[in-house]
């Protein structure tokens, strides 16, 4: 296997970074309304968050990948590859995101939520001083299992010519027929790239649970 | 053996003092379950009134209902002249002028784990009193010196000892100037040793003029730091009146059946 191969598979590490990233900012973010619906003392609120997060996590990647991309993309609506993956894999990550949220809050002491009320703290002051920064303390570790996950899904890209890491590998070994090759030295690409990524959330982990744990 | 105790001196000079707390008609429901029932009492500006009796009696449901962390299901209290009744809603800005003016201790301190001492006594004077940064923090070391904890100002809470955290747990509350404190079982989650220390805080609290209402089982403390005892058992105030006389000579068969059970130990 030549040079030339191994960096054409290096070139497809922006676009796989590109799309996980996107996707978890995405669902990083919707997963917050979905979370407050979810625990929304309404119960037809509440069904219907039930509903939504269970039709994301049901329903395989790929199939809301290309649901997105040759279904709506390629009727009214022009959406691109990258976006569709975004899009897709967003989508799932917000339905993720909000259940690890839910078990985050639960994980929160009541007696939070109750002494800052008792201080006469406004709900807005409450939530983000005293109940935002426990809950995202807690649910660091799973969103971070979540997140190396999404590198990994984000390779379904390629079947929609987004041209990440597993593309450029597929690329590659249609060419020079070393698949074995070939996509051990994608694999490897994958692995150097969460390496870190675990190793940085287990530092930061640690030194939040010295400083705050109860 | 005639001589007035500073205590009993104090209770005459209340007299003429203003009404801090009225609670009227006041019943809590759980579902099926009788929670308070028709409660009624007053506490005065600078008392200290203990709230005594078997598990589950109501008393922390009732401190709970002074600062609405519970809503009553009939009655209305009164807390510093803002009068809250169960016939209809609590408007935000009511609740908040409550809450302002009641600081509220509980038997877990739910200090803010991830904020240090200081910024825990801090934080909620910039939240709700809009003091500056500056202000709050000199505020702050005052207090946390007045219940000596000024070294631990850049600690966080996990790193102090319970007494230690209820005692922030206090000066946090006392940082909002409130009217009243209310002390819900302060030290039940402490061993007996570092329960002193707190309790040391609450009578140097109490001798310096605090209105306070305390819910506890720390029959010394209510016999000798509060001015008058309430007795409650089943959601009822069974029995009411001078902390001395209620310890001595309760009326009813209930108060002395509780007493005796905790005294005689």
């Amino acid at each position: 296997m030549t040079l030339d191969a191994v960096l054409l598979i290096a070139s497809g590490i922006p676009l796989t970074l590109a799309v996980t990233a996107g996707a978890f900012a995405l669902g990083a973010v919707l997963g917050i309304p979905l979370c407050a619906l979810r625990v929304s003392r309404s119960s037809t609120l509440h069904l219907a968050a039930v509903a939504i997060i269970m039709l994301l996590r049901s329903i395989p990647p790929i199939v809301w990948l290309f649901l997105l991309y040759f279904g709506i993309g390629s009727g009214f609506l022009r959406v691109g590859p990258v976006e569709a993956s975004v899009a897709a894999l967003g989508l799932i990550t917000a339905a993720n995101m909000a259940e690890i949220y839910r078990g985050a809050l639960r994980g929160v002491h009541s007696g939070q939520w109750e002494a800052s009320t008792a201080l006469g703290m406004k709900p807005w002051a409450r939530f983000r001083d005293v109940l935002a920064p426990q809950i995202c303390r807690m649910a660091l570790p799973s969103s971070v299992t979540f997140f190396i996950g999404l590198l990994k899904d984000s390779a379904i890209a390629s079947t929609i010519g987004v041209g990440e890491i597993a593309f450029q590998a597929n690329y590659i070994s249609r060419r020079t027929f070393e698949g074995l090759e070939v996509f051990a030295v994608a694999g490897l690409v994958y692995i150097l790239i969460s390496l870190p990524i675990a190793a940085m959330s287990r530092q930061l982990d640690s030194r939040l649970r010295e400083r705050v744990a109860q | 053996m005639l001589s007035v105790s500073p205590r009993e001196e104090r209770a005459d000079a209340l007299v003429s003092r203003r009404e801090y707390v009225r609670v009227e008609g006041l019943g809590k429901s759980f579902g099926p379950h009788r929670a308070l029932d028709d409660i009624n009492f007053a506490v005065r500006s600078g008392e200290v009134v203990a709230i005594i009796g078997p598990s589950g009696s109501g008393k922390s449901t009732l401190l709970r209902c002074l600062n609405q962390l519970e809503t009553q299901s009939e009655g209305s209290v009164t807390l510093a002249g803002i009068t809250i009744d169960a016939a209809k809603p609590a408007t935000r800005q009511q609740l908040t002028e409550l809450r302002r003016s009641a600081g509220m201790v509980f038997q877990s301190f739910n200090l803010f784990p991830h904020m240090s001492v200081l910024r825990n006594v801090s934080l909620p004077q910039e939240r709700v009193l809009g003091r500056s940064r500056k202000e709050a923090d000199e505020r702050s070391r005052a207090l946390l010196s007045r219940v000596g904890l000024e070294a631990k100002a850049d600690q966080y809470p996990n790193r102090c000892s319970g007494g230690q955290q209820q005692r922030i747990a206090i000066a946090r509350a006392l940082a909002l100037d409130p009217k009243i404190m209310l002390f819900d079982e302060p030290t039940s989650a402490l061993d007996p040793e570092l329960g002193l220390e707190v309790l040391a805080v609450m009578q140097e609290l109490a001798e310096a003029g605090m209105t306070m209402i305390v819910v506890t089982h720390e029959m010394h403390f209510a016999e000798t730091v509060s001015d008058r005892i309430i007795i409650m058992a089943d959601g009822r105030i069974i029995e009411e009146g001078p902390s001395a006389e209620v310890m001595r000579r309760p009326t009813t068969e209930r108060a002395q059946r509780f007493l005796n059970a905790v005294k005689n130990r």
